[in-house]
C-alpha cells in the first residue's frame, strides 16, 4: 500500500512540485514506513533517486521552495556508511555532487538567489569545502561575465568578509581592489542598481571622513559625464549625509551648509525625475532642513 | 527540355531564387559555365583557384560568360605552387561573414537549406595596431567591463553609445539631420568618443570602408549585429563552412533539386534567342518587343504556346526552351544586355571595386594584445596573488576563425583613406585541413586604381603575417621592413569589379523575359543578407511575370483562381512534398 502511495505522490509531484503537502507525505512514507523495513543501502539508494528527482524538477522549476528543501532533507538524511570503517562515505559522495549541481544552475541562470543560498549551505556543511579564495574567484567570474547581479555581489561581501575575520587578506589594500573594481561597473552602466548597493556596502558606516570625500568626488565626476544618472544623485545625497552625521565636528560651518544645499538640490531634482519616489526624497528634504537636535 | 525559368550563374543569390521558385512550384533549369557551383560565390580548392586565376587572365575566350569576367577580375597576379591536399582546401571568392539574426539565417531555416551546411561562430574580431600586435574590440558589456585599456570615462562613453545604438534611434535629436554626416565625424561630436574608440566603432563595429561612410547606414548595421550578439554565441557573426558562401549556394540548389529543378554544370552557352510574341512572324533576338498593349492584343489572337526563350549550350544535346530567362549580366552578350531588364537595388549604396588578396599559409596567426597604452587595470583580484590568472599566452590568442581589421592609415605603405579587413578561416570552420589557414583580404576602391592589386594589398598581407607566429623563434617584434619569417604559400591579388550598372533599358522598358538581379552589397557582413534581399525582390517580379504569362496562355476569359504565393518560403509546416535526403 505504501508503495502505491509513494508513487502517487512521485507523480503528483511531476505534475506540480510546489505540492508542499504532498512532498511532507512522501518524507512520511519514506521515514515511517520504508525506512525501517531497509537496509542502510537500500536507504541510501531511495535519497540518492530522490535527489535525481529533484535535479530534474529544479531544471524545469529552479525557483521552487520546497524542491531545495527536500533536496536538504535528502542531505541529511543519508545514513552511515558503506561500511563502519568509512561512515562518511556515502555522505562525502553526495556532498560533492551538490556542488556540482549547484554550478550547472548558477549557469544556467547566475541571479537565482535559491541557487546562490543552497550554495552556502553546501559550502557551510560539506566536509573538505574549497577555501574562500576559491570562493572569491568564482564571484569574480560571475560578476565578469554579468555584474547585474545582486547575489553574486552578495556572496563576494560574505566572502570577502571571512577573509578578512580570518586575516587572509588584508582589509585596506583588498577594499581598494574592491572601490576600483565597483567604479569600473558604475562607469560602465549607471543604471545597475546592484552596483551601488555593494558600494554602499563597502562604504558601511562611513567612520572614514577621508574616503567618503574621496567617493563623493568620483561619482561626481559620473554624475558630471550622465547628468541624468538618479543613482549617482541617490547615492550623492547619502554619502554627504553620512559625512553631516558622522564627521560634522570636522567641517566648517560653510562646508557644512554646502552639503545641506547640495543635498536639497540633488533632492529637488529627484523628486522631479523620478516621480515614483517623489514623496521618499521630499521625505528626506523635509528631515534635513529641520534644525538639527 | 522545356521548364519554366532558366537561370544562368549558380551564385548566392540565383541559387536562393531558384530554391524560392522551385518550392513555389514552377520549374527551373539552373546552369553553370563552371564545373562547380557558386559562381562568383565560389568556394574553390587550391587546384580550382589557379585554373581561376589562369582563365580569367587569357585575353582570348570562347564564351561571353569568360570574357565578362576576364573585364571584371583585372590585375590578377598569382603563386600558387602544387598543394597535395588540394581538395582539402574551400577558399571563397566571397568571403563573408553571417550575421546570427536576418534575412539569410531566416532563409536558411524557412528553405531547410540549414541542413545542408555547417556553420562557424567567428571567434574574435580586432584592429590592427602595429606590427605583431593587435586591439581587441569590445562589442557588448561584458567586453567593456573588463578592458584594461579604456579609461572610466571612455566606458562610459561607449556604454552610452552602444546603449542609443541599439535603441530606435531614427528622428532622435542625436541622429536628426546628421544621417549624412561622417560617421566618424558624428561619433566623435556627438558622442565625444576619442580617435581610438571612433576608429573602432566605426570599422570594426560598423565596417564602415571610408572615414566619409555616412552616418545613418552605419548605425542601423551596427543596431543590426549588435541584436544578432547572444543568438548563437558571443558573437554576432559566423562563418560558413567549406569557404561559407560557396557551400551556401550549393545547399540552396540542393532545395531547388529536391523540388524538381535540373542542374547543368560545365556547359557554356552557345545561343539565347528570345522570341517576340507570336504577332510577328519570325523570332528575332534583335528586333525590340512591342509595348504591352500590343502583347495583349496579340494573345488572344493566338493559339501557340511555344516558349518565347531557347537556350543552347555547348556540348548539350537538347536545346532548353523557358518563359523566363534570369542571368547574372556575364552571361549576356551586348545584344541580350541592352533587351535585359536590370531589377534595381532598395538601397542606394552602389557597388565598389574590391582590391583582393588570398593567401595560404601554415602557420596560425596569433592576436596578440598591445597593452603599451593601457591605463591602470581593475583587478578582481582583491590582493595579491590570491587568484591566478591565465598569462596572455600565445596558445589563448591563437585564433582559427577570426577577423582582422585595418583602420585608415594603420600600415606603412597602405590606404590612408580605405579600412581593409581581413578574414582568417582555419581548420575549424573546415576551409582548410589540419594547421593550414587562408586569408582573404579586401579593400574597398573609391577611385580607379593606379597601381596593381598587388601593390595595394601587398603591406597589408606584410601587415598580417608579422602576426603569424614563426616556426621556431620566440616572440620577437617582427617589422615590415625586417625579411618576414613566415611566407605564404599561395597567394593570389586581383581586383574585382561590380558588375555593370544598368545601361540601356530601366526597369519598365525591357523585354519583360530577361531579367539580372541587383548587385549584392560588397561589404563583409551584409553580402549574404542583401544576396537574399535581392532574390526576394527578383521572386516576387519573376513569379508575377510567370504567372501573367501562364494566365495568359490558358486564354484571357479564363478567370480562374491562381495560385496565391503568399510568402518567399512556404510555411515549414508544409509537408507536401517530401524531402528526400541526398
Amino acid at each position: 500500500m505504501s508503495s502505491d502511495a509513494f508513487n502517487s505522490t512521485t507523480a503528483l509531484l511531476r505534475m506540480n512540485p510546489e505540492l508542499y503537502t504532498v512532498w511532507n507525505y512522501r518524507r512520511n512514507i519514506m521515514t515511517q514506513t520504508m525506512f525501517p523495513a531497509s537496509e542502510p543501502a537500500e536507504v541510501n539508494d531511495a535519497l540518492t533517486e530522490d535527489l535525481s528527482l529533484t535535479f530534474t524538477l529544479l531544471k524545469q522549476h529552479p525557483k521552487v521552495y520546497v524542491i531545495w528543501n527536500h533536496r536538504r532533507w535528502c542531505l541529511e538524511n543519508v545514513p552511515d556508511g558503506p561500511t563502519e570503517d568509512d561512515p562518511q562515505g556515502w555522505k562525502m559522495a553526495n556532498w560533492k555532487k551538490e556542488l556540482f549541481v549547484v554550478e550547472k544552475m548558477l549557469d544556467a541562470d547566475a541571479r537565482n538567489f535559491h541557487a546562490w543560498n543552497y550554495r552556502r549551505y553546501i559550502l557551510a556543511n560539506m566536509a573538505n569545502a574549497p577555501p574562500p579564495s576559491t570562493e572569491l574567484a568564482y564571484t569574480t567570474r560571475k560578476i565578469e561575465a554579468n555584474f547585474s547581479n545582486f547575489s553574486a555581489w552578495h556572496q563576494r561581501s560574505k566572502v570577502l568578509n571571512t577573509l578578512w575575520e580570518e586575516g587572509k587578506l588584508d582589509e585596506k589594500t583588498s577594499k581598494q581592489s574592491e572601490f576600483e573594481l565597483v567604479q569600473n561597473a558604475m562607469y560602465t552602466d549607471p543604471d545597475d542598481q546592484s552596483v551601488w548597493i555593494y558600494h554602499a556596502w563597502l562604504i558601511g558606516t562611513g567612520e572614514d571622513a577621508s574616503l567618503l570625500h574621496r567617493e563623493i568626488a568620483s561619482i561626481q565626476e559620473l554624475l558630471d559625464e550622465q547628468p541624468d544618472s538618479k543613482w549617482c544623485m541617490e547615492s550623492l545625497v547619502r554619502y554627504k549625509r553620512l559625512l553631516l552625521r558622522k564627521h560634522r565636528p570636522s567641517l566648517s560651518v560653510v562646508e557644512g551648509e554646502q552639503l545641506l544645499q547640495d543635498c536639497s538640490a540633488l533632492l529637488a531634482k529627484l523628486a522631479e525625475t523620478d516621480r515614483l519616489r517623489r514623496q521618499r526624497y521630499l521625505d528626506i528634504l523635509q528631515e534635513l532642513q529641520r534644525p538639527s537636535s | 527540355m522545356d521548364v519554366d525559368v532558366i537561370i544562368l550563374g549558380t551564385d548566392l543569390r540565383n541559387s536562393i531564387l531558384a530554391a524560392a521558385l522551385s518550392k513555389a512550384g514552377f520549374t527551373v533549369a539552373h546552369i553553370d559555365n563552371n564545373a562547380y557551383y557558386g559562381g562568383d560565390d565560389a568556394s574553390l580548392s587550391i587546384d580550382e583557384l589557379r585554373q581561376w586565376t589562369s582563365e580569367r587572365r587569357q585575353t582570348a575566350h570562347i564564351s561571353t560568360y569568360l570574357l565578362a569576367q576576364h573585364a571584371r577580375f583585372t590585375s590578377i597576379s598569382s603563386s600558387i605552387s602544387s598543394q597535395s591536399q588540394s581538395r582539402q582546401f574551400s577558399i571563397s571568392l566571397s568571403p563573408t561573414i553571417i550575421p546570427s539574426a536576418g534575412p539569410l539565417v531566416d532563409s536558411l531555416i524557412a528553405s531547410g537549406a540549414s541542413r545542408y551546411g555547417g556553420f562557424k561562430l567567428l571567434e574574435r574580431v580586432a584592429l590592427y595596431s602595429k606590427p605583431g600586435f593587435v586591439k581587441t574590440v569590445p562589442g557588448a558589456k561584458e567586453d567593456v567591463f573588463k578592458s584594461t585599456e579604456l579609461s572610466l570615462l571612455d566606458k562610459r562613453r561607449l556604454m552610452r553609445f552602444l546603449m542609443f545604438s541599439i535603441s530606435e534611434f531614427e528622428g532622435k535629436g542625436e541622429v536628426a539631420g546628421k544621417e549624412e554626416m561622417p560617421f566618424l565625424t558624428f561619433l566623435r561630436d556627438t558622442f565625444s568618443l576619442n580617435q581610438a574608440l571612433a576608429n573602432a566603432v566605426a570599422y570594426a563595429l560598423a565596417f564602415c570602408s571610408t572615414g566619409s561612410d555616412p552616418t545613418l547606414p552605419a548605425l542601423q548595421r551596427i543596431r543590426r549585429y549588435l541584436r544578432s550578439a547572444g543568438r548563437y554565441g558571443a558573437s554576432p557573426f559566423f562563418v560558413g563552412h567549406y569557404g561559407g558562401a560557396g557551400e551556401i549556394a550549393q545547399g540552396f540548389c540542393r532545395i531547388s533539386a529536391v523540388h524538381g529543378g535540373i542542374y547543368i554544370l560545365a556547359k557554356a552557352i552557345a545561343s539565347i534567342a528570345v522570341s517576340p510574341p507570336p504577332s510577328h512572324s519570325q523570332p528575332s533576338a534583335v528586333h525590340p518587343p512591342p509595348s504591352t498593349s500590343d502583347q495583349k492584343v496579340a494573345a488572344t489572337a493566338s493559339t501557340s504556346s511555344r516558349r518565347p526563350i531557347t537556350v543552347a549550350l555547348q556540348g548539350f544535346p537538347e536545346e532548353l526552351t523557358c518563359d523566363v530567362l534570369i542571368s547574372t549580366n556575364d552571361y549576356l552578350d551586348a545584344n541580350l544586355g541592352s533587351q535585359n531588364t536590370r531589377i534595381a537595388n532598395d538601397t542606394a549604396n552602389a557597388s565598389r571595386s574590391l582590391a583582393r588578396c588570398i593567401a595560404v599559409i601554415d602557420r596560425p596567426v596569433v592576436f596578440r594584445n598591445d597593452n603599451s597604452a593601457a591605463p591602470a587595470a581593475p583587478s578582481a583580484n582583491s590582493g595579491e596573488g590570491l587568484v591566478e590568472e591565465p598569462q596572455g599566452d600565445d596558445v589563448y590568442s591563437q585564433v582559427d576563425t577570426a577577423l582582422l581589421i585595418f583602420p585608415p592609415g594603420s600600415v606603412e605603405g597602405g590606404s590612408t583613406t580605405s579600412a581593409v579587413n581581413v578574414l582568417i578561416s582555419g581548420e575549424q570552420s573546415l576551409a582548410t585541413p589540419k594547421d593550414h589557414w587562408v586569408l582573404h583580404l579586401s579593400m574597398a576602391l573609391i577611385t580607379e586604381p593606379l597601381q596593381s592589386a598587388e601593390e595595394i594589398m601587398r603591406p597589408y598581407l606584410n601587415a598580417t603575417l608579422s602576426l603569424a607566429s614563426p616556426r621556431s623563434e620566440p616572440e620577437r617584434e617582427a617589422t615590415i621592413s625586417e625579411p618576414l619569417s613566415v611566407q605564404p604559400l599561395h597567394t593570389v591579388f586581383y581586383i574585382e569589379h561590380p558588375e555593370p550598372s544598368p545601361s540601356s533599358s530601366p526597369e519598365g522598358t525591357g523585354s519583360h523575359l530577361v531579367y539580372s538581379p541587383p548587385p549584392n552589397s560588397t561589404m563583409m557582413p551584409e553580402l549574404a543578407d542583401s544576396a537574399v534581399a535581392n532574390a526576394e525582390k527578383m521572386f516576387w517580379k519573376i513569379t508575377k511575370v510567370l504567372q501573367e504569362i501562364k494566365q495568359k496562355r490558358r486564354g484571357v476569359e479564363e478567370g480562374g483562381a491562381e495560385t496565391v504565393i503568399e510568402s518567399f518560403w512556404p510555411p515549414i509546416s508544409d509537408t507536401s512534398v517530401v524531402d528526400q535526403d541526398w
